[in-house]
């Protein structure tokens, strides 16, 4: 049991007021060296830990402890170690997922909040964080006549703080922007990693689909948008660095899918891949079984898995260990070193979500686009 | 020498400590192609400002003067050879001082082997200046024996215009380009009787040599590198600019083989706020500084 309930319990069961006092003297989960103990208080048949984590149960009960309104669940996890979740209560036989209302910190994502599990050691990185001296970019759009697609479609850009028309920047085309905005605090760290010259000064265009699904599982329409329509217009607004090393594409889960066959059927038009937690399904042998929309993801990794070459000059993969596609993401890294390109691949001990993919990327942008941080001093 | 001049400005607080009379001319090479952009600095200190643009002057003369413009490119891949090679030696020399330096054995012995294995790594950083040295020798004597008359007659209209100034400003930027600019137009000697204001890498120039450090890169922590010789007007002194984000003062040992290694020049911070004044080569004041100890601490930098 956690030292501190058993404190609780030390005296016997603990009246209304102890339990009172030991909520409001503790931050919740309680965190410890290799393990972490959820708590949850109030009328429930049952408690549940859901949380997304590959390898173990989704679900784990939580216990209630003697003679008091108080639930408990102990569970191992390493050092540095982030995880999302959400307890199920079961009342009055009706079953309701919410977040742990005794634990403050939470997670976005386009489904809602989660409650965020930091283990010890965790720190939540102050790149991050929105830093007062660092100058703010700016978020523009444009509209963009998409032949493929044949509809008109809103890119969003990020312009750099200082920026002028008289310089060349590097560009970053990134899958789902909007959500790394809004969800992986984009534009905070952005901010912060050009004001410490981490990275230069560059130029950000992002992209939402109209059907995601569809358009990011290895779609030709979406390879051609970005390698060719949305890549000229960008070119034609902005000026920009004219060369493959200071293009970058990138994106996370079906995103980096979408990132990588792009780069497979428009080799080195983008020189830098960013990729977090692909879904790089694929199958050795039989039938895979992540569903029919995965067929096209399958066969593009399968078929390039058959006969691989040099999509970029360098890459950097991201993937969580507490996630199914570390398996797929790991089975990837040794076959793009194979053909020559620089791959940094970078594992967490964190899950499929978003702070996960914020997280990286600091290591990943200034892997693929160092700053001048050694050698300016303003 | 000031701090970087965010989010604090202190370069107007700077000049009422100065007297001098005459134009206000500045020098932002080290921003490269923003250079000149000085509207807010002019609105900051409220006088007119001229930037003396050696860094557009000397883009406009490498486009025109081709042979010059071969002769630069040749030094500029040199250097950036010479900083490899010297990297990979400095690289095991620090590691094997740093790994002395955190020893437990027994004092006597480790004391001199901690000394030898400093004294090396300061050997390396002479012997880099020196190897440096030469290669500007060598580039001035094959400049000289080119006659470029309109590269004669930019730098004459930029030494004319410090020598009406009363003072000058030298703002930070990137170090290495702002040193090469004020070199090619050897401003150096005519700065000597001025009254100068620099900040960052401006202040770093102006010291005997210039020293590049980050504790906490993304990629990873690198050993401090000696990158040049700098104008030798401020002496026994190395600016840290920015010092508070980029040393790790936890780390004692780093900090200690830091001072250790540049002694006796004194290693000095300049975060914003900080200024330090000098006076015929001698400290008068100093706020806002720290000068870092044999024993890798930090105490506050008093005047000579």
């Amino acid at each position: 049991m956690n030292p501190v309930i058993e404190n609780l319990y030390r005296d016997g069961v603990p009246d209304k007021a102890a339990v009172d006092a030991f909520v409001s003297a503790n931050s919740f989960p309680l965190v410890e060296p290799g393990n972490v103990t959820f708590v949850y208080r109030g009328y429930a048949e049952e408690v549940i830990l859901r949380r997304w984590i590959s390898g173990l149960s989704t679900a784990q009960p939580l216990q209630q402890l003697e003679g008091s309104d108080l639930w408990a669940l102990t569970m191992e996890l390493p050092e540095l170690s982030r995880f999302e979740y959400k307890f199920e209560l079961l009342r009055d036989g009706a079953r309701h997922l919410v977040v742990d209302p005794l634990n403050g910190v939470l997670a976005h994502d386009p489904f809602g909040a989660n409650s965020v599990c930091q283990g010890y050691g965790y720190k939540r990185p102050a790149w991050t964080l929105h830093d007062g001296e660092a100058r703010s970019g700016e978020l523009t759009k444009f509209q963009l006549q998409s032949q493929v697609f044949e509809e008109s479609r809103s890119v969003h850009v990020y312009l750099p703080a200082r920026f002028r028309r008289n310089r060349t920047y590097p560009l970053l085309v990134l899958h789902d922007g909007l959500d790394y905005l809004r969800y992986a605090d984009l534009k905070i760290v952005l901010d912060n990693l050009i004001h410490r010259l981490e990275i230069p000064a560059m130029i950000v265009a992002l992209t939402q689909p109209q059907d995601r699904i569809r358009e990011y599982a290895c779609d030709l329409r979406h390879a051609r948008f970005v390698s060719e329509e949305l890549l000229a217009a960008v070119s034609e607004k902005y000026p920009l660095i004219d060369d493959p090393a200071a293009r970058c594409l990138a994106g996370a889960s079906l995103g980096a899918v979408a990132a990588l066959h792009a780069a497979s059927r428009y080799p080195n038009q983008f020189g830098r891949l960013l990729l977090q937690s692909g879904s790089f399904a694929f199958s050795d042998l039989g039938h895979h079984k992540k569903g029919p929309l995965f067929d096209p993801v399958v066969r593009f990794v399968n078929e390039y898995r058959s006969s691989p070459f040099a999509l970029a000059e360098k890459i950097y993969i991201s993937c969580g260990i507490y996630e199914s596609l570390i398996y797929e993401n790991r089975s990837l890294v040794p076959l793009l070193q194979a053909q020559g390109m620089q791959i940094n691949f970078e594992e967490a001990r964190d899950a499929h979500n978003w702070e996960n993919w914020r997280d990286r990327l600091r290591q990943g942008l200034t892997w693929l686009f160092p700053g001048p941080l050694w050698m300016v001093y303003e | 020498m000031l701090g970087p001049q965010r989010p604090e400005t202190s370069v107007k607080q700077a000049m009422e400590t100065l007297s001098f009379s005459g134009p206000i001319v500045s020098i932002t090479a080290g921003w490269r192609d923003t250079e000149g952009e000085i509207e807010d600095l002019q609105a900051d200190i409220g006088h007119p400002i001229e930037d003396l643009m050696i860094y557009h002057r000397a883009e406009e003369i490498f486009a025109r003067e081709h042979e010059l413009r071969a002769l630069q490119r040749e030094r500029q891949d040199q250097l950036l050879e010479l900083q490899r090679l010297y990297r990979m030696r400095l690289t095991p020399a620090m590691q094997a001082a740093r790994n002395l330096l955190r020893d437990q054995g027994l004092p006597d012995l480790l004391r001199l082997e901690q000394r030898a294995a400093i004294s090396q790594v300061r050997a390396l950083d002479r012997h880099h200046v020196a190897r440096i040295a030469s290669i500007h020798r060598q580039f001035d004597e094959r400049r000289a024996a080119l006659d470029i008359p309109t590269a004669t007659a930019q730098r004459d209209q930029v030494l004319e215009k410090v020598a009406n100034a009363g003072l000058i400003l030298i703002a930070g930027g990137h170090v290495a380009v702002l040193l090469n600019r004020m070199r090619l137009f050897r401003l150096s000697d005519s700065l000597l009787n001025k009254p100068v204001i620099a900040w960052s890498a401006g202040a770093m120039v102006l010291g005997e040599r210039i020293v590049l450090f980050h504790d906490d890169a993304p990629q990873g922590e690198r050993d401090a590198e000696v990158l040049d010789a700098g104008l030798g007007i401020v002496h026994k002194l190395i600016p840290l600019p920015h010092a508070k984000s980029r040393l790790d003062w936890s780390s004692r040992t780093r900090m200690a083989l830091f001072s250790r290694r540049f002694a006796p020049a004194a290693c000095c911070t300049l975060d914003s706020g900080s200024m330090i004044r000098i006076e015929s080569g001698r400290i008068v004041s100093a706020v806002a500084s720290s000068v870092m100890t044999r024993s890798g601490h930090r105490k506050e930098l008093l005047p000579a």
